[in-house]
């Protein structure tokens, strides 16, 4: 992990209030690990907005990163008005990463809202190793995507007011694609109940599931200890450590839909 | 050339700039980029008797100019620690203080006893007194001049090494209780501890910590520590370290001038991992330029309006 000063080298709307971000990143790609893996910048060189903030890496060259991003607040919002040539500081990369589907396996990536960040960069890295992959990005309406509906290509878009690809949520496509797979492993990162229903519907359909979380960050190292989860299982007595609490941005922030806990 | 070299206790440090406990973990899982060598001393996390998994999330949040925090001592336990991570301090240089945390007299006693008997690669304690004294109401020990006194020279009695007593600036008077623990024995005291903050989500209503109170850290707080050191700085004769928002070189001038001997950079390491470094850097840029020769002379030297 490091810490480097960036070049802005592209900036463009993608959909409503979402953004993709590319920018120099010489020194960051030569450690960078895989997809799922996240970066932290910092927007505010003085001490109004002390914290970076974590974004998930949704794209890379031999010397580029890319990120999607929402516009949630102070800090995205001030993201979306960098031009090109800006400086940012980037800290990166960050968190682990998505395991590859075995030989017999089928990837079905689902991303929901800007969750599809990580899940771009996945499919892109598994296109490349020639894997047969499935998408499912849902949105709430046609204006947050930016992707065709291309279900020949294994592409489904999916919108809760129907105005583009499958009407209602991800989970109606999910149910119904599953069963054209024979061994089928679940990759998902978007908005907590997204998450929560994939990882229903992988524990209960006892399909593999990887899914990638979000939580208030702070350091992205380790070292505050801040935006820890809860991890699935009896309730641990309170002497122990780290066995009820995971911290996201070291242990994750992709884990195995068993291990974790969303309340 | 500036002379960096400091001394608290009989320990002589090779500059004044150190990392603040909970805040560089145990100092042995720190990123890669970091060169911790150059570093004056790490305090560790906080350290109990049992290990502890701390606060419920949401655990931290952003403020202006600074951060609330409410881990909860989350700590792997004084056993694990001395299995885990004091046999890895003998790879490193830098000087390691153990920063130990209790909810009775017994605990602290133990746990530094425990240490005590194996940490040949420890330099001394940070003693965290802002934690809740279960044996007294839940008041938290560095609330207390008896108090801390009392727990003082318990610990002084059972070791030699370097003793730093750390103050809670959530106090009346925060100079009565570094002079406890003069009396009690302490080398030093370090201050500031976090102060009691809170947080709240305008829409949805809702507290952003979990715990609902938690621990204000960051620039925020730099003019209350100033205050703090200044004050105990007055009142007595032992060396402190100077805590509480420190993000560059003029900062640590201006906790020196305050009266600090050393100082710790805690909330600054979350935006760089390398932030203690970085301001040693500036630290000595500044006197180069202002034809500083020794650190410590700056020590107390602030001018006040007479
Ligand atoms: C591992 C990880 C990967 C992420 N990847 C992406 C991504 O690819 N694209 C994207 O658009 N967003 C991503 N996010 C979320 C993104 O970090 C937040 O939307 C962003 O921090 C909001 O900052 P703000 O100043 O605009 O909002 P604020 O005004 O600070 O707050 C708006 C909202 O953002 C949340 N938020 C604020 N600070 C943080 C923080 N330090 N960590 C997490 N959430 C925070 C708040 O809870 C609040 O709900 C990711 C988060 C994590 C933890
Ligand atoms: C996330 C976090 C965790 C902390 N944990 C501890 C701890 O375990 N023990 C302790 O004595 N102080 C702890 N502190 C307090 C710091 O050591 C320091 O006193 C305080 O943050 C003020 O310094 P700063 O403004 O440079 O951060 C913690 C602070 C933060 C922000």
């Amino acid at each position: 992990m490091i810490d480097q000063v960036c070049k802005v080298l592209s900036i463009n709307p993608l959909a409503k209030d979402i953004w993709e971000m590319t920018f120099s990143a010489d020194q960051l790609v030569k450690i960078y690990k895989g997809a799922g893996q996240f970066i932290e910048i910092l927007g505010d060189k003085t001490w109004d907005h002390p914290l970076r903030r974590p974004m998930s890496i949704s794209g890379i060259t031999d010397s580029t990163m890319s990120i999607i991003f929402k516009v949630m607040g102070q800090m995205t919002s001030r993201f979306s008005s960098l031009k090109v040539n800006d400086e940012i500081n980037v800290l990166g990369p960050l968190g682990n990463t998505f395991s590859h589907p075995s030989e017999n396996e089928t990837a079905i990536l689902i991303g929901g809202g800007v969750g599809l960040a990580p899940i771009m960069n996945f499919l892109n890295e598994l296109k490349s190793i020639n894997n047969h992959v499935l998408t499912i990005i849902g949105a709430r309406t046609k204006d947050e995507h930016h992707l065709d509906h291309d279900p020949c290509n294994g592409m489904y878009l999916t919108t809760d007011d129907g105005s583009i690809g499958d009407h209602g949520t991800v989970m109606p496509t999910l149910d119904r694609i599953i069963n054209t797979v024979k061994y089928p492993k679940l990759y998902a990162c978007g908005p907590e109940p997204m998450l929560k229903a994939v990882q229903q519907f992988g524990l209960t359909h006892d399909i593999p599931t990887e899914l990638s979380v979000e939580s208030y960050m702070g350091c992205g190292v380790g070292l505050c200890q801040g935006c820890v989860l809860k991890r699935e299982g009896p309730d641990f007595a309170e002497d122990s450590y780290q066995k009820k609490y995971t911290v996201v941005c070291k242990d994750g922030p992709v884990y195995n839909a068993k291990e974790i806990h969303f309340d | 050339m500036t002379d960096f070299h400091i001394k608290i206790g009989s320990v002589e440090f090779m500059n004044p700039v150190f990392v603040a406990s909970g805040t560089f973990g145990y100092g042995v899982e720190i990123p890669d980029l970091l060169d911790i060598s150059k570093i004056g001393a790490i305090v560790t996390k906080s350290i109990s008797l049992m290990p502890r998994e701390g606060n419920p999330p949401p655990r931290i949040v952003e403020t202006s100019s600074g951060m609330i925090n409410s881990i909860g001592l989350a700590n792997i336990g004084v056993e694990k620690y001395i299995e885990e991570m004091l046999p890895q301090y003998a790879q490193i240089s830098t000087p390691i203080i153990a920063n130990i945390v209790g909810w009775t007299f017994d605990e602290y006693l133990e746990v530094l006893r425990k240490l005590e008997a194996v940490s040949s690669n420890i330099i001394g304690y940070e003693i965290n007194i802002s934690c809740p004294n279960v044996k007294k109401g839940g008041m938290e020990f560095g609330t207390d001049p008896e108090t801390v006194e009392k727990l003082t020279s318990l610990l002084r009695k059972a070791t030699n090494r370097l003793l730093i007593m750390k103050l809670s600036p959530n106090v009346a008077d925060i100079a009565s209780i570094a002079l406890s623990a003069e009396r009690g024995g302490a080398d030093a005291v370090s201050a500031i501890n976090t102060v009691v903050g809170m947080s709240i989500d305008p829409y949805s209503h809702q507290s952003n910590i979990f715990t609902t109170f938690g621990g204000l850290s960051g620039p925020a707080i730099k003019p209350i520590g100033l205050a703090a050191v200044q004050k105990v700085y007055r009142k007595v004769s032992i060396p402190i370290v100077g805590i509480g928002g420190i993000s560059s070189g003029n900062d640590v001038v201006e906790y020196m001038l305050a009266g600090a001997s050393a100082v710790q950079v805690g909330t600054a390491t979350f935006r760089h991992p390398d932030a203690a470094n970085q301001i040693f850097d500036q630290l000595k840029t500044y006197c180069q330029t202002q034809n500083i020769q020794q650190i410590s002379d700056l020590t107390g030297k602030v001018k006040l309006h007479s």
